[in-house]
């Protein structure tokens, strides 16, 4: 924050300024001379920041834009600024069945993935808030997944998925219930992925809400309880309220997260079997990476960028104006 | 384990102990008909070469030596081993920058076209016809023509020093079972099936099992059928995935997969599968001989005294082993070229090689060490010579050029829809003929897109 020339005038202030000496600078002058000078100096000390801030972001993102409006292909180093059809990979986009096929996916994928992460992660902090060794215990060893590299994830859910090896499977046919290969059916194999995210990434809605629950004040709550009311009914009409903002900035960041979703789509069904575990993500990796279209996997990435963005818009306005509704 | 220690002599790295003799022989001045002896000369002083290779059995050899060369020659060593993809996509990038961030790097088999004729290598038949880069004693003839063809350019030159040779063949882990069914080693594609069928669930173990790379696992198959990928590779490259043999051998291969594989066989990858054998819990296999070989590992194999192998199963066309060649190369964008070749020739000198063979190495390139006693010797298991399946089949791929489906620029596209198709059918999710016929429609949308006209 800039400071204010009233505060940082100082001893100075009371010095004869140059105008003042010839009776033309009045106070409003003053501190108007002041103000901009330490605008000037909030920029200039600001600025080296920035221009990192525009290297490391604004820039790969330029250069993705633009990449994604030619057909750059490793293998043809010609067409790298060939600007002649711009839109040439987003029409193909429209036509590409796999490309359409990955964003239903992706949907799928997200939209469950995020909502069950929501719901496990409230429920156990709800269950693990309280003041007790045994409770900080189990809160630390419910974080254990998310803080794992997502690798090890992977790896740790090839083997629980992996049938000949599995101790799931295992287990599952000494009860007598025996379970094909889950990642090799195409009707559960996404939902075995979805499964493995929610185990790596519910611990950190836990972990929002539960800090968020240290800050629910006691007076709403003991108050409720005095006028009779039950423990869903204190929940639902007092604590919930309060999570709501908590819970969709976790939402937000789960969201965002779960167009990113990779390791365990590549080390568990490399996006098959078939294409039914292939999202958005793995579909422009394949194409710039394994088939070198840098221009088509660019085009692809932007349309992630920009459903994103209107993901996260609506995310953030249903956030917001479920606390204003609750501040009023 | 014997200790070879290097010298420079000249510019050209020597084994100590060849030096001696020859310093002996013909005195310090004139060695092996190169100019002076520098004993304690370190030519690559101050020289840092960045190398990459995939990780594998050979580079797991190499890196231990890598001190030996930077001790006699002066130069340090970066020696980059990642994952095969990993390694991939990193080289793949790399190259077509034409960037500088790696001296020698491995010449994958499968991009080796595109990497090749794309101008992203350096040809080296200048470094190995220049006697003052390269000894006599290097031979280059020594290394099978089956390995070097792959690389060389459409110019003739050579682009690659290959490091290995793998070749599909064929295993059973327990062959015993077989045996006493009174079957013999299954030899064609009917006889398979057979086997497979009636070793399905004995000792429960799966029939059959194959890693989940179809583009390499079910073509041996594709071509026995008297299918194919492309109607004439690299001439004319029109796909050919949905002619009545492919579909034939898709649901062939499908079924063996389906009806006779571990549950989830579709998600297993070469380890996955090496390690089921390996356990006794699949029965038979074609894959490539750096994972079959490992059956007759007793450390780590449950089946090393009852596994058999051989070559991959015959069909109404024939017998098409798979080989992929793997080589050392230089990018055009190397700042070091000499030096890289230096390490390039030392790290696939015949001392280097035959030193690798010693140690277990499986997939030498070179005919001196593939006939080597010591290799023969170690190859020989339960009375199977794989060395001589390895042969044959590097040989048999020379001769009638089935491999050249893989080399093209744009394999990498169709190696995933033939991937796609094989896991489709698997799981039901399309008959082998929708399949097919989706992999060859899409192939060619891809092939287009490369810029082949088809």
């Amino acid at each position: 924050m800039p400071p204010t020339a009233s505060l940082d005038a100082g001893p100075a202030g009371d010095l004869p300024l140059a105008g003042e000496a010839k009776g033309k600078r009045t106070p409003a002058a003053t501190t108007l001379n002041w103000q901009r000078e330490s605008a000037r100096a909030y920029g200039l000390g600001l600025a080296p920041a920035l221009v990192v801030l525009a290297a490391i972001t604004l820039l790969p993102l330029i250069t993705l834009v633009v990449v994604s409006l030619t057909p750059l292909s490793l293998t043809d180093p010609a067409a790298t600024f060939h600007f002649g059809q711009p839109t040439g990979n987003y029409a193909q986009l429209l036509q590409d069945q796999r490309f359409l096929d990955s964003l239903w996916v992706q949907a799928k994928l997200s939209s469950v993935g995020v909502l069950l992460q929501l719901l496990v992660g409230l429920g156990l902090a709800l269950l693990l808030h309280g003041e007790s060794r045994l409770l900080a215990g189990l809160r630390t060893f419910f974080l254990i997944p998310m803080v794992l590299p997502p690798i090890v994830v992977a790896l740790v859910w090839k083997i629980i998925y992996t049938p000949d090896i599995s101790p799931l499977h295992a287990l599952l046919e000494q009860w007598g219930w025996p379970v094909r290969s889950l990642i090799a059916n195409p009707d559960t194999a996404l939902w075995a992925i979805v499964a493995a995210d929610v185990w790596q990434w519910f611990p950190f809605t836990m972990l929002m809400v539960l800090a968020q629950l240290q800050m629910v004040p006691r007076d709403p709550v003991d108050a409720a309880r005095i006028d009779g009311a039950n423990r869903w009914q204190v929940f639902v009409y007092i604590v919930l309220p309060y999570l709501q903002r908590t819970l969709v900035v976790c939402a937000l960041f789960r969201l965002i997260d779960s167009f990113k979703a990779f390791p365990l789509l590549y080390v568990l069904t490399n996006g098959g079997p078939g294409t039914v575990t292939e999202v958005t993500n793995f579909y422009g990796f394949i194409q710039a990476f394994n088939f070198s279209y840098w221009g088509y996997g660019s085009a692809i990435a932007v349309v992630m960028l920009a459903i994103i963005f209107v993901l996260s818009a609506l995310v953030s306005r249903l956030g917001k104006n479920r606390g204003d509704a609750h501040a009023r | 384990m014997t200790r070879t220690t290097y010298h420079y002599e000249g510019g050209l790295l020597v084994p100590r102990r060849k030096l001696l003799v020859s310093a002996l022989a013909a005195g310090a001045g004139s060695v092996l008909g190169f100019p002076a002896l520098a004993l304690d000369s370190k030519p690559l002083k101050g020289v840092t070469l960045n190398t990459s290779l995939y990780s594998s059995p050979y580079s797991k050899l190499l890196r231990p030596w890598i001190p030996e060369f930077e001790e006699a020659t002066g130069a340090k060593v970066n020696f980059d081993t990642p994952g095969f993809p990993v390694y991939n996509q990193r080289a793949d990038l790399e190259l077509s920058t034409k960037g500088a961030a790696f001296d020698a790097v491995n010449v994958t088999f499968i991009y080796s076209s595109r990497w090749i004729n794309s101008g992203w290598l350096t040809p080296l038949d200048g470094y190995i016809n220049d006697p003052n880069k390269t000894p006599a004693s290097f031979d280059v003839n020594d290394f099978l023509e089956g390995a070097l063809a792959p690389e060389r350019g459409r110019d003739g030159q050579l682009y690659g020093i290959p490091w290995q040779a793998e070749v599909t063949i064929a295993a059973a882990s327990r062959f015993d079972v077989l045996k006493q069914s009174g079957l013999a080693f299954p030899d064609t594609t009917d006889a398979w099936l057979e086997a497979a069928k009636l070793l399905n669930r004995k000792e429960r173990a799966a029939g059959f099992v194959t890693d989940n790379h179809y583009g390499w696992t079910f073509i041996p198959f594709l071509q026995a059928f008297g299918g194919d990928v492309f109607r004439k590779a690299p001439d004319d490259l029109f796909p050919t995935l949905d002619s009545p043999e492919a579909i034939a051998a898709a649901d062939y291969f499908a079924r063996l997969l389906r009806e006779y594989g571990p549950d989830g066989v579709v998600s297993y990858t070469s380890d996955q599968a090496v390690q089921s054998l390996k356990a006794g819990r699949s029965h038979l296999s074609v894959q490539g001989q750096i994972n079959l070989s490992q059956l007759a590992d007793k450390s780590s194999s449950k089946v090393a005294a009852s596994a058999a192998w051989g070559q991959v199963p015959k069909g109404v066309a024939g017998r098409f082993p798979g080989t992929a060649i793997h080589g050392w190369g230089i990018p055009v964008g190397s700042k070091n070229k000499d030096a890289a070749w230096q390490f390039i020739r030392w790290a696939t000198s015949k001392e280097t090689l035959q030193r690798a063979v010693a140690a277990g190495y499986g997939s030498p390139t070179r005919r001196s060490d593939i006939d080597s006693p010591t290799y023969r010797e170690r190859q020989r298991v339960n009375g199977y010579d794989i060395a001589s399946l390895v042969t044959a089949s590097v040989d048999l791929s020379a001769k009638q050029g089935h491999m050249k489906y893989r080399t093209v620029a744009a394999y990498p596209q169709v190696d995933q829809q033939i991937n796609k198709a094989i896991e489709l059918i698997v799981t039901g999710q399309r008959t082998p003929e929708q399949a097919m016929k989706q992999a060859q429609t899409a192939s060619i949308a891809e092939l287009r897109r490369a810029g082949v006209s088809v």
